[in-house]
């Protein structure tokens, strides 16, 4: 049976090439002079080899045979006899008998296949060949040819796709790995500077600390005085001794901590702030169903019906009971979107943090947040200061940052000739200070210090950057500073590596995850740790990488609530030897056809 | 958690705001509080009934049978209250205020029925005009069981040991009498050695509330939390007290998630316990051990005991339903004096609404009285072939596209399954029998691609109907009157999945049948031959309703108080779903309907699960005294979500799960929204190994499992049965609901905790015991201490038993229909086994035309034998199959033999050593005859040589 049904199709298939195929003739002719020892055991392909790999049949040429676990062995009138004697099925590569077995197609013309031998004669054909179905239940035809076409166009896109990204790739890791030289020599100077500087900004600071002494102890003699003069205003004067103390405190209070551990705590702040009012803030509001209901569920008496049913099947959806009021049918997307809502009043907050979050991270980063950031606190001082100095630091916005960063240290160097000025001509001894030299110091006492803060966090935020894994080959280095966004009906999705994942939804915005890692060797990144959902885990997002040639977000899901999923085709993932195995399969895939062709 | 919250305290308190450390600290305390909603259900106290009755003393009953005469081959009886002739009598004192009205007499009624079976029905006199006709449970009993009536001709009467008044003693069977005694009334079923098995009243608690007139003044109205009852009727409940004799244990009476013995809930020494409750509800997140009553209601209790057998009593009445199991000595003080030298177990029935109509099954063995049962309420439908194997579900499959990917996956991992299971969200809206057209823009093309591999697919149909002026379903239902009204006679409206819904009044045949045309392929758009159906949220569930469900003074067909037909609800429900496949396929294809409510009777309609259970190993452990019940009460179509529904579990949990779920009548896993994905592939290699080797150990007994489906289609006895039911003396076997066995020949025990190194299993005395994956034999009689691995859990072969397999694995069992078998010979000291295997075409009707195969094999004095098994053919067209015996694997039988011979053909074949199943990696051998090639349909002998 095994026998006729072989020849049968051998016959089909030289019939449709005689026809076909004249032209390639000579070239086949040419393979299959070379294919020849392959196809002397091609043709062997009956009962006996039906199911094996080409690679593997010589382990069936010897009359007694071995199960390839070593667990016993077989004759070779066993072999294909539908009978299991090798429990890993080594006896019975053609048919179902044993359950752990393998079946290959040769599925010429298109991709060999190895099934489970579950599939032999079940009635599915599997192999486009058709060879897993002989026992005559079902008739396979063979759709290698068709088929195998369109795998191997689609397999030559692919590599051309692979091919442009790998060099698209290679020039990135290039301007990477450039980048990142630069950013540590930058970070290198950076250090040193921040060194000196911190030595000017602390004669400054002991220099006027010198002054306040002074003036102090000035203001004291004249307290003294007046207090003889003006006896009965005593309280008065008091009062405003008490101010004025209260007022330098303050000032001592901003002067010493260094302002990147300002920033810190700031951060710090912001985020246990935001934990905290998270949940009791979902649990307090009104609009947050499924908390509240667990508050209300033991007191249902004041509900409406409506309501009480809206609480109880909240139960089993976590679903908000108000939201579906005005709500008929949302056939899609119902779940997020009231799960969106539980949180909405942590979102806005969240949104907030963000927000705030975001300005660390620029500040860090961006010469223009940088400016913006300090106008804030700025323009008053600017106005009292002396013009020069204060165009100094503020016009040359877009230079500012270089000019810490990049360019020479004039700045520093001008400064320093300040300072050195300064300590040469006040004189500290002289009481009463002089005015105009107190306003002075003070004055680069501040700048001073500005510069440094404005030092310190971009160090702060270089060194964090460079802390992070951009990949063997430095290949996502230029992910940092993006996002890549992917609109789905009424989400848009955000992702940016190496900082965090949103799902924004018009005003509302939902923390998808932070930054966890790459896994599955630089295959997937992973965001982890974001808004919480009902009874369910906290949300996270698994961005899976394809290369492409342009870097873009697509195929945004939620298989499992929660637990998002999206594709990112990026040609940093267009890997050389990827590129090199496609190309090989292709190859095969080419290499196949003529032999078949060949077996007429 | 709690490090967590400190953690949140901390900076909170950073933030200095003390007001929201105590609103933190509610929220975490009230979260952690998300289950059981106990406050939500009524407890016995808060049940006016149920404390009246609970509260009676044992010897309050007044009546006595009067008027006794045998009328139309039944013993009638008036049974009249004493005190209507005395006066008032003592025990009445709690009911002060009221003027008693001459107490009615009730009519009493005993039937006999073939097999053993005793009928007692007692109701109120129709010819006294009472204020309305009380309810009885339409479409439970079988037409057929009335033809099996033994019309009495004759009543003898005795006074019996010490008793003061005389009794009125009918045949019941050869072996016992069914004895009626006047004075205090009481009934049972005695031996005719004298000895009793059953009695009614013996405590004189018997009571039954007449319906009566309001009188001025009388508040009838009962309140629950928010909602009230306004018992238009007043009081009409019923109890009595039922005694077992001779009984160890008493089991039945589903559904609670508690132990398979049912332990006592009063008397000396116990702590407070709530009744047995029998009232289908839905509920959320329910416990693993409690008497609280769940999704679905059969008041039938089964009792055993070693010396006397078993016997049962069912009183068929939906109402709710509330059961007290007495601790012995609870009567101590009662002055009540029963036979003493029987063993005894006491118990309190107790019913709202309804009638006494009650049977009264003698046994003596187990398998009679499951037997005895199947022949009132019928036996269990035989499914198809594809609704034995593997389901997967989850809420929810999403859309077409991850119904493709999760097919391809079971593929891609060679896990085969049948069934791929759609819940609420694949709707528009909630809207049964729509497809949301987003998400499912295909279904036909869908089913049909599933189809094409041997799949078929489940669609969820539930009976709440969204109000929505644009569903044509509601239209139809509102303008032919066909949903439930209230209490003020509108159209129910209460809250489910759509919102505002209603519900088909599926009592009034008219609307079953109506309801049934729903899924004709023309109507339910979308649907095609492959697709099955799913009944969820039956009981029914209301979710603004008192406790969850309907209000009981919602008003049925013929003017049915809601609350005398509450359990039966989603039996009816179940019932017009399933006829509604029947019609569709012409009557020709076997309908599959899954229901979660279930009332006597729902057998005959489809398989049952265990409702919205959690993953954790309590819930595993609970799952199988819950299945065991559900069987022993007719129910052999059932089984627990693998997995759990709620929650998030342990790999380990999971396969465990998988591996006890394989065992499982109904094996389906299931999964609530919110957990994580969990279909079998997701846990790592080495679990998906595991899992893929359990749903194969599923598909490789199939045939077996098929033969037992259609044993219990025959017989009554179910597919998976307590220890007990085949040990029935075996006493270590009683109240053991950690193992079980399926059919007679395979014991098996789950692995109920995590890590587990070792495990405890008592193996049943009287023969010794193969291990099914080892070959090992275990001596029985005796509890083994086995070390477990995490590949399966312990579960063996009776010596003695041959089981037909086949071992080779498909995508689904519609591809294993033409592979050959295995069978497995488990000899016994004798060196002997049996065994028996059942075929048809897995999906018609044919068989019930005598189209089937059905096989029994012998093997005795080194020779197999098959055997036809089944009675001629009626049909022309017989079933026939060409399968034939691949292996025959030999298990006790010393290895000496080469070779065997078949006959008639005298064909000779090889013995040689094999391994018991087919896997990787060495395993004992053992003589196995290698190919025999022999025809499953023919009689043939294979002699040892």
């Amino acid at each position: 049976m095994f026998h006729l049904f072989a020849s049968h199709s051998l016959e089909f298939l030289s019939f449709g090439l005689h026809s076909k195929m004249k032209t390639q003739r000579l070239c086949l002719l040419l393979g299959l002079l070379f294919l020849l020892p392959i196809l002397g055991s091609a043709s062997a392909v009956s009962k006996d080899l039906l199911g094996i790999a080409p690679g593997d049949e010589k382990h069936y040429q010897s009359e007694f045979i071995k199960c390839k676990d070593g667990s016993k062995g077989f004759t070779r009138a066993q072999i294909n006899d539908d009978f299991c004697d090798c429990p890993d099925g080594t006896d019975e590569p053609g048919t179902s008998a044993c359950p752990g077995g393998k079946f290959y197609c040769r599925n010429a013309g298109h991709t060999p296949l190895s099934l489970f031998s579950s599939r032999v004669n079940d009635g599915i054909c599997d192999c486009c060949d058709g060879s897993d179905e002989y026992d005559g239940k079902v008739k396979c035809l063979n759709t290698c040819w068709e088929s195998g076409k369109v795998a191997r166009e689609k397999l030559n896109k692919k590599i051309a796709t692979y091919r442009e990204g790998v060099t698209i790739r290679k020039k990135e890791v290039e301007q990477a790995k450039q980048a990142i030289v630069k950013d540590e020599a930058e970070l290198s100077r950076l250090k040193s500077e921040e060194k000196i500087l911190k030595g000017l900004v602390q004669q400054l600071k002991a220099q006027k600390e010198q002054i306040e002494k002074l003036e102090e102890q000035e203001r004291l003699e004249k307290e003294k005085e007046q207090k003889r003069k003006k006896e009965a205003e005593q309280k008065v004067n008091e009062e405003r001794q008490a101010i004025e103390t209260s007022h330098d405190d303050k000032t001592g209070v901003l002067e010493d901590p260094p302002v990147d551990e300002h920033t810190k705590e700031d951060k710090d702040e912001t985020v246990a702030a935001s934990n905290a009012s998270h949940e009791p803030g979902s649990g307090a509001s009104p609009h947050q169903g499924v908390k509240q209901e667990n508050e209300v569920s033991d007191n249902t008496e004041g509900l409406s019906r409506e309501e009480l049913g809206r609480l109880v099947a909240s139960r089993w959806t976590g679903k908000n009971t108000k939201s579906q009021t005005n709500e008929d049918d949302v056939p899609k997307g119902e779940d997020h979107e009231i799960n969106e809502e539980i949180p909405v009043n942590t979102h806005d907050e969240d949104h907030d943090h963000y927000a705030s979050e975001n300005d660390v991270d620029s500040q860090n980063f961006d010469d223009d947040n940088i400016e913006d950031g300090n106008s804030d606190e700025e323009p008053e001082e600017e106005y009292n200061d002396d013009s020069t100095t204060s165009y100094n630091s503020d016009s040359e916005d877009q230079a500012d940052f270089s000019d810490i960063t990049t360019s020479s240290s004039s700045w520093l160097d001008k400064i320093q000739e300040t300072v050195r000025d300064i300590l040469q001509k006040v004189n500290l001894f002289q009481t009463p200070v002089e005015k105009s030299e107190a306003a002075r110091i003070r004055k680069e006492y501040d700048d001073s210090n500005k510069k440094l803060s404005k030092i310190l966090s971009t160090i702060s935020s270089l060194t964090e950057k460079l802390k992070h894994d951009f990949g063997p080959d430095k290949e996502f280095y230029s992910f940092y500073d993006r996002c890549f966004e992917n609109r789905q009906n009424k989400y848009v999705y955000k992702v940016c590596p190496f900082k965090k994942a949103l799902q924004v939804e018009g005003h509302s915005t939902t923390h998808l995850g932070r930054w966890e890692k790459f896994e599955d060797s630089y295959r997937v990144m992973v965001f982890s740790n974001g808004d919480r959902c009902w009874n369910g885990p906290d949300r996270s997002l698994k961005v899976k990488l394809r290369c492409g040639l342009n870097n873009e977000l697509a195929d945004v899901d939620e298989p499992s609530r929660c637990e998002y999923m999206a594709i990112l085709s990026t040609p940093a993932v267009c890997l050389e030897e990827k590129l090199k195995e496609l190309q090989y399969k292709l190859d095969l895939m080419n290499r196949e056809q003529p032999q078949s062709r060949d077996e007429l | 958690m709690a490090t967590a919250m400190a953690k949140t305290t901390t900076t909170t308190m950073r933030a200095s705001s003390l007001l929201l450390v105590i609103v933190l600290l509610l929220v975490l305390q009230l979260n952690s509080v998300l289950s059981w909603k106990k406050d939500e259900f009524r407890n016995c106290n808060q049940t006016p009934f149920c404390k009246r009755a609970r509260s009676r003393k044992p010897g309050s009953c007044s009546l006595v049978a009067t008027d006794v005469a045998i009328d139309d081959g039944d013993l009638i009886a008036k049974l009249v209250s004493k005190e209507a002739d005395k006066g008032h009598g003592e025990g009445e004192e709690q009911q002060q205020e009221e003027e008693k009205e001459p107490v009615k007499p009730l009519i009493f009624k005993l039937s006999v029925f073939q097999n053993g079976i005793l009928r007692v029905k007692i109701d109120e006199d129709p010819s006294l005009d009472p204020p309305k006709k009380r309810f009885e449970v339409p479409e439970v009993v079988l037409p057929e069981f009335e033809n099996k009536k033994l019309w009495l001709q004759r009543v003898s009467t005795e006074v019996i040991n010490g008793d003061s008044g005389p009794s009125s003693i009918v045949y019941l069977s050869d072996d016992h009498d069914a004895v009626l005694r006047h004075d205090p009334f009481e009934v049972y079923v005695r031996r005719k050695g004298g000895d009793r098995v059953v009695s009614m009243n013996s405590h004189g608690l018997f009571d039954f509330e007449q319906l009566r007139k309001k009188k001025e003044g009388e508040d009838w109205e009962e309140r629950f939390r928010s909602h009230t009852d306004t018992r238009p009727y007043g009081p009409q409940s019923i109890s009595f007290d039922v005694s077992f004799y001779g009984a160890g244990f008493v089991y039945g009476i589903p559904e609670h998630a508690t132990s398979l013995a049912l332990k006592p809930t009063r008397g000396p020494g116990i702590d407070h316990s709530e009744p047995y409750r029998l009232f289908n509800l839905d509920v959320f997140e329910y416990l693993h051990d409690s008497p609280f009553g769940l999704y679905g209601s059969i008041p039938f209790m089964i009792s055993h005991g070693k010396a006397h057998g078993t016997s049962g009593f069912f009183w068929l009445n939906a109402a709710e339903m509330q059961i007290d199991v007495m601790g012995s000595g609870w009567d101590a003080e009662s002055g009540i004096s029963l036979p003493s030298s029987q063993s005894r177990i006491d118990t309190f029935w107790m019913s709202e609404a309804g009638i006494v109509d009650a049977f009264f099954f003698v046994g003596p063995g187990p398998k009679d009285v499951m037997k005895q049962y199947a022949i009132v309420t019928g036996t269990s439908a035989l499914p198809q072939q594809f609704a034995t194997a593997y389901h997967q579900c989850r809420w929810n499959y999403r859309d077409e596209e991850d119904v493709a990917h999760v097919d391809s996956k079971f593929d891609e991992h060679d896990i085969p399954y049948d069934v791929l299971w759609l819940d609420i969200e694949h709707t528009d809206g909630k809207k049964y029998f729509t497809w949301d057209r987003v998400l499912f823009p295909n279904p036909e093309e869908m089913q049909n691609k599933l189809a094409a591999k041997g799949r078929r697919m489940v669609t969820i149909v539930d009976p709440h109907i969204k109000r929505d002026e644009s569903f044509h379903l509601h239209k139809e239902a509102t303008k032919k009157g066909y949903y439930v009204k209230d209490a003020t006679g509108n159209d129910f409206d209460g809250w489910c999945w759509p919102g505002s819904s209603s519900y088909p009044d599926t009592l009034n045949p008219e609307i079953r049948s109506w309801w049934a045309e729903k899924f004709s392929f023309q109507n339910y758009v979308g649907s095609t031959p492959s697709l099955y159906i799913w009944n969820d949220m039956n009981e029914p569930s209301v979710f603004n309703g008192p406790e969850v469900t309907m209000p009981r003074d919602a008003v049925h067909y013929g003017g049915v108080e809601h609350r005398e037909l509450h359990n039966a609800y989603g039996y009816y429900f179940h019932m017009a779903s399933a006829d509604g496949l029947l019609k569709r396929g012409d009557g020709k294809d076997r309908p599959f309907v899954l229901s979660r409510a279930f009332f006597p009777g729902s057998q005959r309609y489809g398989a049952i699960w265990t409702g919205d259970n959690s993953a954790d190993w309590d819930h595993l452990r609970v799952s199988v005294p819950m299945i065991l019940t559900l069987g022993l009460t007719g129910i052999s179509f059932s089984g627990a979500d693998v997995g759990g529904f709620f929650g998030n579990l342990e790999p380990e949990l999971l396969v465990r799960w998988y591996q006890l779920g394989a065992f499982y009548p109904f094996f389906r896993g299931h999964a609530h929204h919110d957990t994580k994905r969990r279909e079998p592939w997701l846990f790592g290699e080495r679990n998906t190994e595991l899992i893929r080797e359990a749903i194969h150990v599923r598909y490789m007994f199939l045939p077996y499992f098929y033969t037992l489906f259609r044993e219990a289609n025959t017989s009554g006895v179910p597919v998976m049965r307590p220890l007990w039911m085949e040990f029935p003396s075996d006493e270590a076997t009683f109240s053991n609901d950690e193992a079980f066995m399926v059919g007679n020949s395979i014991f098996v025990q789950g692995i109920y905790t995590e890590h587990a190194r070792h495990a405890s299993v008592y193996l049943p005395a009287g023969q010794s015991w193969y291990d099914l994956r080892t070959g090992v034999a275990y001596k029985g009689g005796v509890t083994h201490k086995l070390e477990v691995s995490e590949e399966s859990i312990p579960a063996f072969q009776k010596a003695g038993t041959i089981v037909p397999r086949k071992d080779r694995f498909r995508r689904s069992s519609t591809q294993m229909v033409k592979d050959p078998y295995t069978l497995v010979i488990a000899l016994n000291s004798s060196k002997a086994a049996e065994g028996e295997l059942y075929i048809d075409d897995g999906k018609s009707f044919e068989f019930e035309k005598g189209d089937y195969i059905h096989r029994r094999f012998l093997f005795s004095d080194g020779k197999l034998v098959s055997s036809n098994a089944s009675p001629p053919a009626s049909s022309n067209t017989p079933f026939s199959s060409d399968c034939f015996i691949e292996r025959i694997v030999l298990l006790g039988l010393s290895l000496g033999a080469k070779s065997a011979i078949i006959e008639p053909a005298n064909h000779r074949v090889d013995i040689e050593l094999g391994p018991l199943n087919l896997r990787r990696g060495q395993m004992p051998s053992f003589p196995t005859i290698r190919k025999p090639n022999v025809r499953i349909a023919d009689d043939w002998t294979i002699k040892i040589l």
